[in-house]
Order: structure tokens, then C-alpha cells, then sequence
């Protein structure tokens, strides 16, 4: 079994906090730079999971799910400092509606 | 259903009759593989589902304790207490293949302690929002592998479903037309053969 670390990307604030727990922090400002990152962390193979903040996840959603087509690294948006927008929701909705074609979990 | 484009000869008949065996026996097969891939992406789905909101609401929490506790120390103060981290994370990560998916499986282990910065000269609220950071972070890590594997499995399904359905409604069905057709045009041919025959022989008697 080979070791792997893991990243967060976000703003600077909202990051800063995983840095004490062993989380390389990646700080990002703009969309183009939250992409050009994720990708080198994706190729570096160094990364198996990598948390990255709704508010730059919302931006480039489509992107991100391309990018999490490789069995690692895991791509996985969590709620930022500003708390949950409902997105982490909204992908495992959309995870089901591929899948089976509606979504079985709505209730 | 449109036939397929082929000469109506013996050789072509034969050769459609396997294929169509082949695709019978393909369709079979894939159908089986959608179901067993549904199988195992609902049995993680719901976990991942109730998983995702126990991290959400701890990590808000955790994200609010930190705000209070940058708010309350300088930047240039809480950036120097951090710099070093004295916690390591190390993640073991392997594939599995479930149905020829390669899915994650994490385990992970923590190493050393979060407190990395003298006590004296930070906030108590720094301690609490770290503490509940590294208590979600062993959550975020096996959402991380669960979600990530329904979603690997969700695309595969996706696939499969496309093929299956290609297979059933479009190959077959041609397939087995084509094959009709030229039982149809080969017995018709056999039958003008037999009748110029006749004719020839009644002529001729």
C-alpha cells in the first residue's frame, strides 16, 4: 500500500484551519487558479483525497466531476466557512440520478 | 427495424446466426453486471447520503469555532502558530475492483498531537475548532471513499445500462431481421430454381 497525503483547496481564510491537522492547504483565489491547481494535485499522484470549498467547487462543477473520473484522487466538496449551501447534497443527488435515472433518496 | 447491409448468401447467414448468438449471450452478461453494480451502489449510497450531513453540520460548527478564534487573535499571530503543524496524516489508499471498478479504500492514521503552538499566546477557542477539525477529518475521510466509489460506480452504471439497452433494442432486434431476410431470399431463390426446372422439363417432354 503506497501513502498518500491529503489537500484542501479554498480561500486562505477558510483553509487555514486544516493546516494544524496534517492537511496541505492550497489557497486559491479565482476559478482558472482553483483549476490549474486541482489539476497538477490530480497528476502529482501524491493526493488520494482532496477537499476543496463549495464556494470554488460551485464554480466549476462540471470541470470537477471531470477530473474525478480516476479512481484517486477523491475529489470532495465540503461546506465552507461561510456554512453549507446544500451542494455536497445536491452531488450525491446527482450520483443517484445517473445512476438509476431519479432520485430514490427525495423524501 | 432497419436491416443490417449484407448480401443475402449462405456464408453471411451463418456468420450473423453466431453473432447474433454472441450478442444474446453479451446482453445476458451485462445485464447481470448492471445489476450487481446496482446492488453494491445502493448499499453504499445511503451511508454516503447520511454520512455527508453529520460532516456538513460538524464542520460548520468547527468552521464557526475557528471563525471566533481568528477573529479574536491577530493574522500575523495565528498564521505563526500554525506554521509549523506538528500532526501528520497518513493515508494508506489501495483499489478494489468491484465488477471491474476500481474503487478507493482508505485507511488512515494520525500521527502526533494538533497543539503545535504555545497555549499562552492563543485563544481557547483555537483549541476547540482544531479538535473538532481532526474529529471530522477521520468522517471526511471515509465520506471521501464512499462517495467517491458510488460515483465511480454511477458512471460505470450509466455505461453499462447504455449497452445493455443498445444491445437489446437496436442490435439484436437487426440482427435477427437480417437473418429473416435472407432465410426469406435464399428458400425464394430455391423455389424459382425448382420452377425453371419444371418448366424446362415440360418443354422438353
Amino acid at each position: 500500500m503506497k501513502t498518500y497525503h491529503i489537500a484542501i483547496l479554498g480561500s486562505k481564510d477558510a483553509i487555514l484551519g486544516f493546516k494544524a491537522i496534517g492537511v496541505k492547504p492550497v489557497s486559491v483565489t479565482s476559478k482558472t487558479e482553483m483549476l490549474e491547481k486541482l489539476e497538477k494535485l490530480c497528476d502529482s499522484g501524491e493526493y488520494a483525497v482532496l477537499l476543496i470549498t463549495e464556494d470554488f467547487f460551485a464554480q466549476g462543477k462540471d470541470e470537477v466531476f471531470e477530473l474525478s473520473k480516476r479512481p484517486l484522487p477523491a475529489i470532495i466538496p465540503i461546506p465552507s466557512h461561510r456554512g453549507s449551501e446544500g451542494l455536497g447534497q445536491e452531488k450525491i443527488k446527482r450520483i443517484v440520478e445517473q445512476a438509476v435515472g431519479s432520485d430514490i433518496l427525495d423524501k | 427495424m432497419a436491416k443490417l447491409n449484407v448480401n443475402p448468401t449462405r456464408m453471411e447467414l451463418l456468420k450473423l446466426k453466431k453473432r447474433a448468438k454472441t450478442a444474446t449471450r453479451g446482453h445476458k452478461l451485462l445485464k447481470e453486471k448492471r445489476d450487481g453494480l446496482m446492488k453494491s451502489f445502493m448499499s453504499i449510497i445511503r451511508e454516503a447520503k447520511d454520512l455527508r450531513s453529520t460532516v456538513e453540520r460538524d464542520l460548520g460548527e468547527a468552521f464557526k469555532n475557528f471563525m471566533f478564534a481568528s477573529a479574536s487573535m491577530k493574522t500575523e499571530a495565528l498564521n505563526e502558530s500554525l506554521a509549523v503543524p506538528s500532526q501528520k496524516m497518513k493515508l494508506e489508499a489501495s483499489t478494489k475492483n468491484v465488477m471491474s471498478v476500481n474503487i478507493p479504500e482508505f485507511k488512515s492514521s494520525v500521527e502526533g498531537d494538533f497543539v503545535c503552538y504555545s497555549l499562552a499566546s492563543t485563544s481557547v477557542e483555537l483549541d476547540g475548532s482544531l479538535k473538532t477539525f481532526s474529529h471530522v477529518l477521520s468522517d471526511i475521510i471515509r465520506l471521501a471513499e464512499i462517495e467517491h466509489s458510488a460515483y465511480l460506480l454511477a458512471c460505470e452504471i450509466e455505461k453499462t445500462r447504455r449497452r445493455v439497452n443498445a444491445l437489446e433494442h437496436v442490435m439484436i432486434p437487426n440482427m435477427e431481421e437480417t437473418v429473416k431476410y435472407i432465410t426469406m431470399k435464399l428458400s425464394e431463390q430455391e423455389r424459382a430454381a425448382i420452377t425453371s426446372i419444371m418448366a424446362i422439363k415440360d418443354r422438353l417432354g
